[in-house]
């Protein structure tokens, strides 16, 4: 089983040869932005948890609640512009 | 069982984030001097402006004086407990419910208490404190039972069922309310640690070491309270398990022999917390809690209910287990004595 692993890399290698990637340039960038949305979405969850209990409190705690809440957005801003990088 | 078991996942930051915001609003230090300075009417009127304002007007008609400041401190304490366990899921619910069945084992042996003495309901009720996981239904069944059996049948299907159920026989016996007592807190402590995870992680460990030292705790005031009051009551009836503290084996000797009792309290981990004071014996030794470990009293000590944490001191008590019993009826609180 091992030993056909080189065999088949060669294959595989030769019939997505040509220049081309494994995965398109396009599909990459969408990638990565699906991931940077992904990360964001597991900071926001417990930011988010934790600013409701502040605001549930304390109203005044709403802004900074919400500044809060929303610095990981910066990780799929970030991850946005890998499409203008790529593209 | 009256715990639910709840769903989900625990929501830690949630939870956290409300508690903290509502520890920010207690009184602090500069309040706390303040305090000292006034009068039950001035605490009361202080009270009014803060956070207890709710409770103090819901009590004002009927309370006035250190009866309306204690029960708008209980009935606040209630409320935010009862927030607590609303707000917890999954396994934090569970990690918060089994310290809060102190209330549930307090309210209990008050209501026996109550029935012992024959005290009225009203006397009872008031030092109810409706913080653990009894709904007030039960509650209020618990009040109306006219008999300490009626009291033990309602139970049943509760944590304290059982052990209550075994204890009712000798309190038949001997017409003793030490053994429901008893029964009430052996389950209340042993329920403490029981089926907490075996390998925590760093949070829950400490949460873990929380829990057993407050079994240490009472297994220490056990042991000097039998030990100072010379009575024959074998010490391994008091004995619970689960603290780090002692085993059963040796209690039994511990309790015989108060030097090597103190001394082994300040070899303890407890013994950096321990102060000496210039009366040596059992006076001499004072038990603190660990004030930042804990912040908050028990039931039984009165006055540290605001959240306000205040030093536990166990010197001068002379008492033994059975100071647990019930005062006489009418006099005032029965939450005098300890739970």
């Amino acid at each position: 089983m091992l030993e056909t692993i080189p065999a088949l890399t060669e294959i595989v290698l030769q019939e997505g040869g040509g220049g081309s990637a494994a995965i398109p340039a396009n599909a990459a960038a969408a990638l990565a932005v699906g991931l940077g949305a992904l990360g964001t979405g597991i900071a926001q969850r417990s930011i988010g948890a934790a600013a409701v209990g502040a605001v549930a409190e304390d109203r005044d705690m709403f802004v900074t609640a919400l500044i809060f809440t929303a610095l990981p957005e910066t990780l799929i801003i970030i991850a946005f512009v890998t499409i203008f990088l790529v593209g | 069982m009256s715990a639910r078991t709840s769903a989900g996942e625990s929501n830690y930051e949630y939870v956290t984030a409300r508690v903290r915001s509502r520890r920010a609003k207690l009184f602090d230090e500069d309040d706390y001097r303040k305090l000292l300075r006034m009068g039950t009417g001035e605490i009361a009127r202080f009270m009014e402006e803060s956070d207890y304002e709710a409770e103090l007007n819901a009590l004002g008609s009927r309370h006035s004086g250190v009866d309306l400041i204690e029960n708008a401190l209980h009935r606040n304490l209630a409320n935010h407990f009862d927030d607590l366990l609303r707000f917890a899921d999954g396994a934090l619910y569970d990690y918060i419910a089994r310290y809060l069945r102190q209330f549930d084992a307090w309210n209990t042996k008050t209501v026996l208490r109550g029935l012992y003495s024959d005290a009225d309901r009203e006397a009872v009720e008031v030092d109810l404190i409706r913080a653990g996981e009894f709904s007030d239904d039960r509650i209020d069944r618990l009040l109306s039972a006219g008999s300490i059996e009626e009291v033990v049948t309602l139970l049943e299907d509760t944590r304290f069922g059982d052990p209550l159920a075994d204890a009712y026989d000798e309190y038949e016996e001997r017409s003793l309310l030490v053994p429901l007592e008893n029964a009430v807190d052996r389950a209340f402590y042993e329920g403490l640690v029981d089926g907490l995870p075996n390998e925590p992680d760093r949070a829950t460990q400490q949460y873990v070491d929380f829990l057993e030292s407050e079994i240490d705790f009472r297994n220490v005031r056990n042991a000097l309270r039998l030990s100072r009051s010379g009575t024959d009551m074998d010490p391994a009836a008091y004995y619970i398990a689960g603290g780090r503290l002692f085993e059963e084996s040796e209690i039994r000797s511990l309790v015989g022999n108060t030097d090597e009792l103190v001394a082994r309290l300040r070899e303890s981990p407890y013994g950096d917390e321990l102060e000496p004071l210039p009366a040596v014996g059992l006076s001499g030794v004072r038990v603190r809690a660990r004030e930042d470990a804990r912040g908050r009293e028990r039931p039984g000590d009165r006055a540290g209910q605001g959240g306000r944490p205040r030093r536990r001191n166990d010197r001068g008590r002379t008492g033994d287990p059975m100071t647990d019993r019930p005062k006489p009826a009418g006099t005032q609180p029965l939450s005098m004595g300890e739970p």
